[in-house]
C-alpha cells in the first residue's frame, strides 16, 4: 500500500470508528501518566475555590486521614442520611461480605492510592490502583446515559475542556460512602470535577464538588493533588478478603 | 500581624473541621492508647491488600512457642516507607511494636518493626492517623 493511500484509509477508518470522535484533544494539556497517591490534605487554590457554588463545605480528609464518627467536615446530613450514619458500625466494614467491596469514585479518588491516566481523542481512562477500578471519561461530546441506565461505583462521566482545565460531569453513581464514617450518598448524587496540571507540570490538581439533596442539605467539595512519577505503574490491588477472618468474633471497642 | 488578627486567625482555625483520625475499623478492633512489643521469628509475610500480615513465632521464657500475627498497612503505604515484598522473610528475627487487639489475643496492628540488630525496617514508624 502506498503511504498516501494508507494515510487516507486510516483517516477514513478513524472517522468511521464508533465512539472515537475527531476532537481537539491533542491541543489540550496531556494529563496522562502515573500519578502518585495523595497522602495528605492540601488547601484548595483560591481560583478553584472561587468556582465552587455557594453553600459548599470543603472537606479536609484527602489522603489517609478521616473524620471522627459524627463529624462530616461541614457537610449537613439530611435526617435520612443522619439516621443511616448513626446506625453505622465500623466493624461491619471488616466482614467477609464487605472487606473487599469497592467504594464509589467520590471517596476512592481522594484516598492514599495512585492512579494512571490514559488520554486519547474523545476518551480519557483513569485506572485507580484502589480496588483495581477503571473509569471512562468521554470527551467526544456525547450526552449522559439515559436515566434508566445502570448506576455504578464509577458512574457515567463526560468531560470537556475549559482552557487548560478538564471539567468532568458524573452521574449514574450508585450509593456509596462520602466520608467512610457512615455518611453515604444516594444514587442521585451529581459530581463535578476540575482537573489541571500544576504550574510545574509535575502535579495534577483537582477539585471535586458534589450535590445530593437527598442526603446532604448543603454541598460538598474536596481538593486533591497527585504528583507525577514517571516510570511508575499502578500495581494490581487484588483485595484478599481472607483478612476479614482475623476479625470474626472479635469483641470490638467503643472508641470509634 | 496584630494580636486581634492572631486571635481571629486562631478562632478561624479552631472552626475548621480537621480530619486527622485513623480509619474507623482500626479504632474498633485495636486499642490506640496501648502498646505491645513482641520479638520472634517470621514464619510468613503477606504483602497484600487491603492490609498486609506478618506471622511470628515468639519463644516464651519456658521455651514454648506462642503464635502472633501482626497486621500492617496497605502495601501502597508500606512502599512509601521503604518496604518491599522481601523486606523480611521467613526465618528472620524481628521485633514488632504496635497497638494490641482489643480482645486480648495475640494479634496487633504494626506501628514499628526492627531487625535482629535493632535497625528499623522502613524509613519511619506508621503513625496512628495513617491506620486504615
Amino acid at each position: 500500500m502506498r503511504p498516501c493511500f494508507a494515510f487516507a484509509a486510516a483517516a477514513v477508518l478513524l472517522a468511521c470508528t464508533p465512539g472515537v470522535a475527531q476532537s481537539e484533544d491533542s491541543a489540550h494539556p496531556d494529563l496522562s501518566g502515573y500519578w502518585g497517591a495523595p497522602i495528605r490534605n492540601e488547601p484548595m487554590p483560591a481560583d478553584l475555590r472561587a468556582k465552587l457554588p455557594p453553600n459548599t463545605a470543603i472537606l479536609t480528609d484527602t489522603g489517609a486521614a478521616e473524620y471522627p464518627r459524627g463529624e462530616y467536615g461541614g457537610l449537613i446530613p439530611t435526617a435520612k442520611a443522619k439516621a443511616k450514619a448513626d446506625a453505622w458500625k465500623p466493624e461491619d466494614e471488616m466482614t467477609l461480605a464487605r472487606v473487599c467491596m469497592p467504594q464509589g469514585v467520590i471517596y476512592d479518588e481522594q484516598g492514599p492510592f495512585p492512579m494512571e491516566i490514559e488520554q486519547a481523542p474523545g476518551l480519557i481512562v483513569i485506572r485507580y490502583e484502589y480496588f483495581d477500578q477503571v473509569r471512562l471519561i468521554h470527551t467526544d461530546g456525547r450526552p449522559h446515559l439515559p436515566a434508566n441506565a445502570p448506576h455504578t461505583k464509577m458512574g457515567d462521566s463526560i468531560g470537556h475542556w475549559e482552557g487548560n482545565t478538564l471539567v468532568v460531569d458524573t452521574d449514574h453513581l450508585e450509593p456509596s460512602t462520602i466520608t467512610n464514617n457512615g455518611l453515604d450518598h444516594s444514587d442521585n448524587i451529581h459530581l463535578i470535577e476540575r482537573y489541571r496540571l500544576g504550574p510545574d507540570g509535575k502535579h495534577l490538581q483537582a477539585s471535586q464538588w458534589f450535590t445530593d439533596p437527598e442526603m446532604i442539605a448543603n454541598n460538598g467539595a474536596r481538593y486533591i493533588e497527585w504528583n507525577k512519577q514517571p516510570g511508575h505503574y499502578i500495581q494490581p490491588y487484588e483485595c484478599d478478603p481472607s483478612l476479614a477472618t482475623e476479625y470474626q468474633g472479635v469483641k470490638t471497642g467503643a472508641a470509634n | 500581624m496584630s494580636s486581634k488578627h492572631l486571635l481571629a486567625l486562631a478562632a478561624a482555625l479552631a472552626a475548621v473541621p480537621t480530619a486527622a483520625q485513623a480509619h474507623h475499623s482500626f479504632a474498633a478492633f485495636f486499642d490506640p492508647d496501648k502498646s505491645v512489643t513482641v520479638t520472634g521469628t517470621v514464619t510468613e509475610f503477606r504483602f497484600t491488600n487491603p492490609h498486609g500480615m506478618i506471622a511470628l513465632d515468639v519463644k516464651k521464657p519456658d521455651g514454648s512457642i506462642e503464635k502472633w500475627r501482626a497486621e500492617t498497612n496497605a502495601p501502597v503505604i508500606l512502599v512509601e516507607r521503604g518496604w518491599t515484598r522481601d523486606v523480611i522473610k521467613p526465618g528472620d528475627v524481628v521485633t514488632i511494636e504496635g497497638w494490641p487487639s482489643r480482645d486480648g489475643r495475640n494479634y496487633l496492628r504494626l506501628r514499628d518493626m526492627k531487625d535482629a540488630k535493632g535497625k528499623r525496617i522502613g524509613s519511619a514508624p506508621f503513625e496512628p492517623k495513617a491506620q486504615s
